[in-house]
């Protein structure tokens, strides 16, 4: 019943807006019937239940498009690159982290036609020249009950306070350093991140440092959601998906939500692909409410086009990061400060994390 | 490497030239061309992708050493090199310890019994080594099993995961079959009778053990050293895992290299650097190996 509701109301949707925008202006989640009979394309994205989730999104486009859809993944840059500088890429459509898509705009990832695209229901300030966001999801703080009980921290001020707030910390170690956690461990120095120069890195890092030797940096998402249901550390640094899992297992965690981090994967087309307009499709349809819908629902993460409604248990509710509150709590990183600086800030985040 | 288990197989007053006598008189010309196969297999997935990866560190991003100039002046390369050769010197020495008298057991107990040690090394080898590791997780953490049995019995917990010791633990658990199988094979060829001949002879059975057997013995345990040694260098998973950041390795550097960073310059010299290391520490060790090897020899 709820799909063929869904459908009735795309259809409607589409037969609104076509007359409109006449033929060849796109919009997120329209999918030509039959328009890519006998095409390939190969989508490349994280795995597990997330890429479980973003192919259950686009099995409409593949149905209707008639399009082979073929799976690969893990996500590695480093693969990417081999593909272009070999001049053979076989991977379409690449869902990748944060900041890959701005420091390799251009030269790994392409600069979108934006004629080709609908970006009208994504939030603001999450297009990239390169990239279209795939999804949102926050990091936050999540302390352990029993430590904390009638005081507990309010933000990541409080989280680099070790004095006040005593116990261990739990930080994600698991690749790239996280950009808005160093502007928060400077901001708990006594810095003003949004005046943040290339040095003033250093100063966030040794904040970092100083948490001491007893920090956990954990190297997975699998980690971090097993370091909280066995309560190892009195505060961890936590992906929103994994924080919920965590506490639907029985993790006696709390969120903490003002500043909580915004982040997002990225939806790219690679340098090279053989059929462009067919990525430019997939991506289209990926970004219409009825997929995003759908994508909320089996992975638990934000959907990215503002009309999507899905339908959620409370407990995943209670993580998803669109609503209005959540808008004005959540803290967004200086990301052309950290493109441009990411080679330092990666050797410097490098250091910490080999005990340096 | 992989001959040395073997000449411990002919151990013995007879074994003398090193060559089994009928290998010595019959060696036709073509046998070389029965490691053909072998050798095309090495060229193709070894020598070849070793020559990308050394031609890489040498020219990516631009002709020149600065790869290497970059890595040794690096304080945090450098330390975590150093500590890449200690965190397998220990796993080697503990492995050793672990190995040798279980191996020496092995040899000396019944069928049965013999069968249920070999399924001990065995089993834990059939298992993924990420699962073995997650198991250590679940074993060492602060709140895990160890040290819930330390706070039942009243006593304080101990600091295992994300330290040195922890990583070194689960390592050598990883490691064991790889030290406890060279040193067995040679084992079971000793002819036990050396050891009653010795008796015999008047020595006390320590004396026995320390001048016949263990001298007899160290082949196995040379294979098996280098073996477990060679390993530890190139280990990621466990280290990732068990270790904090104190206790990360070369291998973890190297993947945020290449990996993360796209440095595949600076990653393959980061490779080039251990491996060379490693020939330097094994080109210092051999003579010091063959000596004692033969020096037991004469004493056998």
């Amino acid at each position: 019943m709820k799909r063929f509701a869904r459908a009735l109301a795309l259809t409607m949707t589409c037969a609104l807006a076509l007359p409109v925008f006449a033929q060849d202006k796109p919009v997120a989640g329209e999918i030509k019937e039959g328009s890519l009979k006998g095409k390939t394309l190969t989508f490349v994205s994280y795995g597990g239940i997330y890429q479980d989730g973003q192919v259950a999104a686009l099995k409409e486009f593949v149905d209707k498009s008639g399009v082979t859809l073929l799976n690969d993944g893990p996500t590695e840059i480093a693969k990417l690159k081999a593909q272009v500088d070999a001049g053979n890429v076989t991977w379409d459509v690449v869902d990748t982290a944060d900041l890959p898509p701005y420091v390799h705009c251009g030269t790994l990832f392409q600069k979108l036609d934006f004629s080709k695209l609908d970006v009208s229901k994504i939030p603001p300030g999450q297009v990239g020249e390169c990239s279209v966001p795939a999804m949102n999801y926050g990091v936050v703080l999540m302390y352990k009950n029993e430590t904390y009980k009638d005081n507990p921290p309010k933000n990541w001020v409080d989280f680099f306070d070790t004095e006040k707030f005593p116990g261990s910390r739990a930080i994600d170690g698991s690749g790239d350093p996280t950009g808005g956690l160093i502007e928060q461990a400077f901001k708990a120095a006594g810095g003003d991140p949004k005046a943040m120069t290339p040095d003033d890195i250093e100063k966030g890092i040794q904040k970092l440092r100083d948490l001491g030797p007893d920090t956990i940096y954990w190297k997975t998402g699998a980690e971090s959601q097993q370091l909280a249901e066995s309560g190892e550390a009195d505060m961890i640094m936590m992906w929103t998906g994994r924080a919920m899992t965590a506490v639907k297992n029985g993790a006696a965690y709390t969120p903490v939500w003002q500043d909580w981090l915004v982040v997002m994967d990225q939806m790219t087309i690679p340098v090279g692909v053989k059929d462009t307009d067919a990525a430019y499709a997939l991506l289209n349809a990926y970004l219409g409410a009825n997929a995003q819908a759908v994508l909320t629902e089996k992975t638990s993460y934000t959907p990215i086009n503002s009309d999507a409604k899905p339908k959620v248990d409370d407990a995943t509710a209670a993580f998803l990061t669109s609503t209005p509150e959540r808008n004005a709590q959540g803290y967004q990183q200086n990301i052309p400060f950290w493109v441009k600086n990411f080679d330092l800030a990666a050797e410097k985040w490098n250091a910490l994390l080999s005990g340096n | 490497m992989t001959a040395t288990p073997d000449e411990g197989l002919r151990t013995g007053p007879a074994a003398g030239s090193g060559q089994p006598v009928f290998l010595s008189r019959f060696r036709p010309r073509g046998a070389v061309w029965l490691a053909a196969p072998a050798v095309l297999v090495l060229l193709v997935v070894l020598a070849y992708p070793l020559g990308i990866v050394v031609w890489r560190s040498f020219t990516d991003p631009a002709p020149g050493i600065e790869n290497y100039v970059w890595f040794f002046q690096s304080a945090v390369n450098r330390t975590v090199l150093q500590r890449t050769f200690i965190v397998a010197g220990w796993v080697t020495l503990v492995s050793l310890v672990c190995a040798y008298p279980y191996a020496y057991a092995m040899t000396i107990v019944g069928k049965n019994m013999r069968l249920a040690l070999i399924l001990c090394v065995l089993v834990p080898f059939w298992l993924s080594g990420v699962v073995r590791t997650l198991a250590w997780v679940i074993l060492l953490q602060d709140s895990g099993v160890i040290n819930s049995i330390l706070r039942g019995l009243g006593l304080s917990p101990v600091k295992l995961i994300r330290t040195l010791p922890g990583v070194i633990i689960g390592m050598t658990q990883v490691l064991l079959p790889f030290m406890i199988l060279p040193i067995y094979s040679v084992m079971k060829g000793i002819d036990t009778r050396l050891l009653q001949a010795a008796r015999s002879l008047g020595a006390k059975p320590w004396k026995a053990f320390l001048q016949i057997y263990m001298p007899l013995s160290l082949p196995g345990v040379y294979a098996g050293a280098i073996i477990v040694f060679i390993l530890s260098l190139g280990f990621y998973i466990t280290p990732a895992l068990l270790g904090g950041p104190r206790s990360i390795l070369l291998s973890s550097l190297v993947q945020n290299q290449v990996l993360s960073l796209l440095n595949w310059g600076r990653g393959g010299a980061m490779g080039v650097v251990l491996l060379i290391a490693t020939f330097v520490l094994l080109a210092l060790a051999a003579p010091l190996m063959r000596q004692k090897h033969t020096s037991s020899r004469r004493e056998a």
